[in-house]
């Protein structure tokens, strides 16, 4: 397999043997991912799949209910004792801080200015001034092309902008990682590629990302490598070239791909 | 007629100051202890969610009067006397709270779930997650019901008057009781509680607008 080169290097991310179940649905089963630092692995699949929930419970939204995962090293969501016994409200927002997330619909706080949104983490969290927070989200507001609309409340901006601010809100922290779960999927088509673009242009800095998404072209140019889930369970992973070859020997993953191409092209 | 008028207002403005006093007090209390008691109810582990559930649950059950008297005749039965004053505060701060804490379900269940993930994403702690994030959205939400009770509050205060508190009712009815002038007073009576309580809406109204700004 490709990922020969990073065995000595440990993983930033590691999900080692994760379960989940909602009720009698077993919506991950044994799930292992390592993702190292600078990687930008992208997870596709057909919904159902487990992806959503997998990228939710890096960062503890959701719980599990066997395995681990951890970020540098500590385990996200239960103390280090081994004893599955959750973490204190304190330690799992300090956590959650070193883990960015970009969601489907934004989430953006409506009664803050675009600036605001990206300045309550930096000044709640980091602990900075109101000047500091200010000129760090100005910084990353130019990045992400919306420095005229700082001021702007969400309900004022394009559903493009909205997603560009949610990203620039979650790199403003100075996540080690960055989790972003189908933040295109919301968006109109001719939106979709100026959030795209800052994507991109956060994974040739070096970002670790881990993205669910549909949008296979991204995923073929702009990821390191590509893991294909399926029923819960990672069906398949490697580089984009290896996992999108249309000759795949991996049935499931020949019909995803089949039928994705039979619906967007 | 002026003249009767001239004579009663001295009472009836001590018993207006009475009736702002139990409404205030009133007021304050159940927002307090409604708003802590809603968020139990909301985010609270399951066995606390059952306590708040069937204490608002009762409690709006019950008639206020039947509250009022409850409290005032029922709970020397065990051994809790209370001055007819407290009693009247006690009770009716029981029925407001009850409303409060529906209120303040009602206004924070509106908010969007991904308020809350977004929040905790960023780091932020429960009680910043509440402060900065779900409060100031649910306010907005929150005020027009509130306020409503709080002038529910104002006229509900009435009440007290049966447990011969002098209030702003019972000062009407004292007045008349020398007077015999029933007509004039009642009318009086009810332009006091109706000046209260428009001034209320009008400072609410002011309010909702100040916080209309938030768009979904």
């Amino acid at each position: 397999m490709s990922t020969s080169s990073k065995i000595d290097t440990p993983a930033l991310l590691d999900v080692a043997n994760v379960s989940k179940s909602f009720g009698s649905v077993e919506v991950l089963r044994s799930v292992s991912l390592q993702v190292a630092r600078g990687e930008v692995v992208t997870v596709i699949g057909p919904s159902g799949s487990g992806k959503t929930t997998l990228l939710r419970c890096v960062n503890f939204l959701e719980s599990y209910d066997s395995g681990s995962i951890r970020i540098d090293g500590k385990e996200v969501g239960f103390r280090d004792t081994g004893t599955r016994q959750r973490r204190s409200e304190r330690d799992l927002a300090a956590m959650r801080a070193e883990t960015g997330m970009v969601f489907q619909s934004f989430n953006l706080f409506p009664h803050l200015t675009a600036a605001g949104n990206i300045m309550l983490g930096l000044r709640k969290v980091r602990g900075k001034s109101s000047a500091e927070a200010r000129s760090i989200a100005e910084h990353w507001l130019g990045r992400v092309g919306l420095a005229h609309k700082a001021d702007s409340l969400p309900a004022e901006l394009s559903g493009g902008q909205q997603q560009r601010v949610g990203i620039a809100r979650a790199v403003a922290m100075g996540p080690k990682i960055l989790l972003l779960d189908e933040i295109t999927s919301a968006l109109d088509p001719e939106l979709v590629g100026e959030v795209l673009e800052v994507v991109r242009s956060l994974a040739e800095e070096g970002m670790t990302m881990v993205m669910v998404t549909h949008e296979m072209a991204f995923a073929r140019d702009a990821s390191s490598r590509i893991v294909f889930m399926a029923d819960g369970g990672v069906s398949a992973a490697g580089p984009p070239a290896e996992i999108l070859a249309a000759d795949t020997d991996n049935e499931r993953l020949r019909n995803f791909l089949a039928r994705f191409r039979a619906s967007h092209f | 007629m002026i003249g009767q008028i001239a004579y009663a207002l001295p009472f009836l403005a001590q018993g207006l100051a009475l009736t702002l006093w139990v409404s205030l007090l009133v007021v304050v209390f159940s927002l307090v202890a409604g708003v802590i008691m809603g968020v139990g109810l909301v985010y609270g582990p399951a066995p606390l969610r059952w306590v708040v559930r069937i204490f608002s649950d009762t409690i709006r059950g019950i008639p206020i009067l039947v509250l009022i008297f409850f409290v005032y005749y029922g709970l020397p039965a065990v051994g809790l006397h209370l001055p007819s004053f407290w009693a009247a505060v006690l009770a009716l701060t029981l029925f407001k709270t009850a409303q409060v804490i529906e209120y303040l379900r009602g206004a924070v269940g509106s908010i969007p779930k991904g308020q809350s993930e977004a929040a905790m994403a960023i780091g932020l702690t429960f009680r910043q997650r509440l402060a900065y994030v779900i409060f100031p959205q649910a306010f907005r939400r929150f005020l027009p019901p509130w306020i409503n009770g709080v002038t529910d509050a104002v006229k509900g205060s009435a009440l007290v008057s049966l447990l011969g508190i002098t209030d702003l009712m019972q000062a009407i009815n004292q007045v008349i009781g020398r007077t015999y002038e029933a007509m004039p007073l009642y009318i009086l009576g009810a332009l006091i509680y109706f000046a209260v309580n428009y001034a209320l809406s009008l400072a609410s109204r002011r309010l909702e607008k100040r916080f209309s700004f938030i768009r979904e």
